[in-house]
């Protein structure tokens, strides 16, 4: 359908201007560390990476040996909150977890 | 050597033990709920309950994190030794002087939690390191007890954590 009347004039653009102070931990994630610790058994260690993450079994056993030989492996990452819980659900589990910011 | 967990259909365990590690089992949840309710400073007690953070800049995340997460790491302990506890309690007698233990589904995570907690801890105080020996210690030795136990924990566990990663993919 088409209209004889003359069209309204455009709204003026409204620029956003971002507001610097809202500058928020976007790319940054937070890195969930699990170390090495003399006790916990190799293979407990991959099972729980298995369970806790759903990783297959080649993935969990790389990531366990990486703890092993390097003393330390990322496990997860994400926000902020996500790191908290994953770092949780590890010491549930007996696994010496940390997290922090990615540099 | 003989098996441990025999793996039912439905899930559940079926545990064979000897009367001696029968009664190393039975001790655990005690022993377990005196150290997660005890001395914060104690060095096995510091190995369970963790930081999150470890640079000093984030003790205000630690903290808020520590009395979100606490509560529940704690309640979800306690609620393993009382599963445990309950399952020793139903120990049927078993030829040769051994028990059979039913370990229903639910149950089978709590064993997996109470076995590794004790390790830890024992492990914690016995300072065992990646290059300890624990069979190279004499009888004499007053942590032999200790060192036992370990160890038999260790092959205990390792047993059940086999059984496990059967349930998951290859």
């Amino acid at each position: 359908m088409s209209s004889t009347a003359p069209p309204a004039p455009p709204a003026p653009l409204e620029v956003q201007e971002p507001e610097l102070d809202e500058v928020v931990e976007v790319d940054r994630p937070w890195l969930v560390i699990v170390w090495n610790d003399p006790v916990n058994l190799m293979s407990y260690v991959v099972y729980v990476f298995q369970k806790l993450f759903g990783y297959s079994r080649q993935k969990a056993t790389r990531l366990m040996l990486q703890v092993h030989h390097d003393g330390k492996a990322i496990v997860s990452d994400g926000n902020r909150e996500k790191a908290e819980a994953d770092v949780a659900r590890l010491h549930a589990h007996g696994l010496w977890a940390t997290m922090e910011h990615s540099s | 050597m003989m098996r441990r967990f025999a793996r039912r259909r439905d899930g559940s365990l079926e545990v064979t033990l000897e009367q001696p590690e029968l009664e190393l089992i039975r001790d655990l949840p005690e022993q377990l709920r005196v150290l997660y309710e005890g001395d914060h400073a104690d060095p096995a007690r510091e190995r369970l309950f963790p930081r999150a953070y470890l640079d000093p800049t984030e003790e205000q995340a630690e903290h808020e994190w520590q009395e979100l997460v606490h509560p529940d790491l704690l309640a979800g302990r306690l609620e393993a030794l009382e599963r445990l506890a309950r399952t020793v309690e139903g120990a049927a007698p078993a030829r040769r002087d051994r028990v059979v233990i039913h370990v229903g589904p639910d149950d089978v995570q709590a064993w997996l939690s109470v076995l590794n907690d004790a390790r830890l801890a024992l492990g914690t105080r016995l300072g065992v390191t990646d290059d300890t020996d624990v069979t190279e210690v004499s009888p004499d030795d007053p942590n032999a007890a200790i060192v036992a136990a370990y160890t038999w924990l260790t092959y205990l566990e390792g047993e059940l954590v086999e059984t496990l990663l059967g349930d998951l993919p290859k």
